[in-house]
């Protein structure tokens, strides 16, 4: 059965990042396809960025209230809107494909996906496709180093995309990419330059993350790290989704991000959640990169990092001694990121 | 959605991805209460899901019985009935303490 849900794109970073300078660019080569529907939130009452935007099937303008908090209830009638004039297209070839959303730079991602899977509506109606976050590269090592809303920002991505990056020397834009993939590494990372992609160098191997102050202040369950959990080839799904729901239930303020592709009898499953929100799998084809199945990608704090794969173990029943091996992700040891 | 019981909520918790036909789904929710009641055994507690009413019943030995809908909900019925809290990553639960 084809998923023929409406998909959404949310495109979030911080103030300034080159959201709209990149959006506007995608939208004039139509990189989304055709038949998109653009939603632009500004945190401000006056507008700006919506005239800018062309090539797109439909604007929809939410001033006045960011729309992870305070503008959260426009947003929700606004996509409800869309759902329900798109219910009364009967071709398939006329209705609505996409929405994107343009965050305001002080919004959330993880706090909009949350309020869309919570809407009784919009669960049947919109699957969220991809959450891309616009990173400045001249800026974004010093506002991580001091706001958590622009780590929350680069922890919620599915796909950065580094702007700025023709004003910004080699080393530094080496160093902020290690950085960001210390802070989530399972995103993928392409480059932009007034929209227009720019092929990336590869990161040379002896690069060394930015120091990062820890934020959370007298928060003492220590800085967020990934962790790579490998499942066993003949996963038991149901058991596997008992655990994982315990496991977000107990520990989902701490589990930042679950992401992983599980192999079922029922074909590839992408799982994600984002902190106690679980998105519903998606059955991925059989093509593509397949040599991270069945590894899951843990980002969180608050647990032993071994501690993940050790739990896994002993629910599925399986002897504890085969070494599972949640190794931390990157050159970062004993899973701490400073 | 049943105005009467509010069932489904949503189309298809997250949990039965992959179960595609209405046997599919059965067979899981069959298995899956085999496995939630081995599992809260220790914790004092039954499940049962019969496959005719939505939901899975959760019980103490003693006799209080809830019917939650979805993994999320039993959890938190599950520690409150239990009296304490279920958490995969507890030392007691590794077998560490």
């Amino acid at each position: 059965m084809r998923d023929t849900r409406l998909r959404l794109t949310i495109l979030g970073g911080y103030l300034g990042s080159g959201k709209t300078t990149w959006l506007r660019h995608q939208l004039h080569v139509r990189a989304f396809g055709p038949r998109v529907h653009v939603i632009v939130n500004e945190a401000a009452e006056t507008p700006v960025d919506d005239g800018l935007l062309t090539g797109a099937e439909g604007i929809t303008l939410l001033a006045g209230g960011c729309c992870c908090c305070e503008g959260q209830g426009a947003l929700i009638n606004a996509l409800r809107g869309l759902c329900d004039a798109r219910s009364r297209v009967s071709g398939d070839g006329e209705r609505l494909e996409r929405v994107v959303l343009e965050t305001s730079g002080l919004a959330d991602p993880g706090a909009i996906v949350a309020a869309i899977q919570a809407d009784p509506v919009l669960i049947n109606h919109i699957v969220v496709d991809e959450t891309v976050v616009a990173v400045d590269a001249l800026h974004a090592l010093a506002q991580l180093a001091t706001e958590p809303l622009g780590r929350r920002q680069v922890e919620a991505a599915d796909r950065f995309v580094l702007t700025k990056t023709d004003a910004c020397g080699l080393d530094a834009l080496s160093v902020l990419r290690t950085t960001l993939s210390t802070l989530n590494g399972h995103a993928t990372v392409t480059a932009a330059v007034l929209g227009e992609e720019v092929a990336l160098a590869p990161v040379p191997p002896d690069v060394r993350p930015a120091m990062l102050p820890d934020l959370t202040g007298e928060d003492a369950r220590g800085p967020i790290a990934p962790t790579q959990v490998t499942i066993p080839p003949d996963l038991d799904w149901s058991a596997f989704t008992l655990w994982l729901s315990a496991l977000l239930h107990a520990r989902g303020d701490d589990l930042v991000r679950v992401k992983g592709v599980v192999r079922t009898p029922a074909g590839r499953l992408l799982l994600q959640t984002v902190r106690k929100v679980v998105q519903s799998p998606e059955i991925l084809p059989d093509q593509g990169d397949m040599r991270r199945d069945n590894v899951i990608v843990f980002i969180g704090r608050g647990y032993r990092p071994e501690d993940l794969g050790r739990s896994l173990r002993r629910f599925l029943g399986l002897p504890s001694a085969a070494p599972i091996n949640p190794a931390p992700l990157h050159a970062t040891t004993e899973g701490s990121l400073t | 959605m049943c105005n009467a019981c509010g069932n489904p909520a949503a189309p298809g918790h997250w949990t039965d991805a992959g179960a595609a036909t209405p046997g599919d789904r059965l067979r899981a929710r069959f298995h899956r209460a085999a496995l939630l009641s081995n599992l809260l055994r220790p914790y004092g507690l039954t499940a049962h899901d019969g496959g005719v009413v939505p939901g899975i019943q959760i019980g103490t030995m003693a006799g209080a019985q809830t019917i939650v809908h979805n993994l999320e909900e039993l959890w938190v019925e599950a520690e409150r009935l239990a009296g304490r809290p279920v958490d995969p990553l507890d030392a007691r639960y590794l077998g560490d303490a």
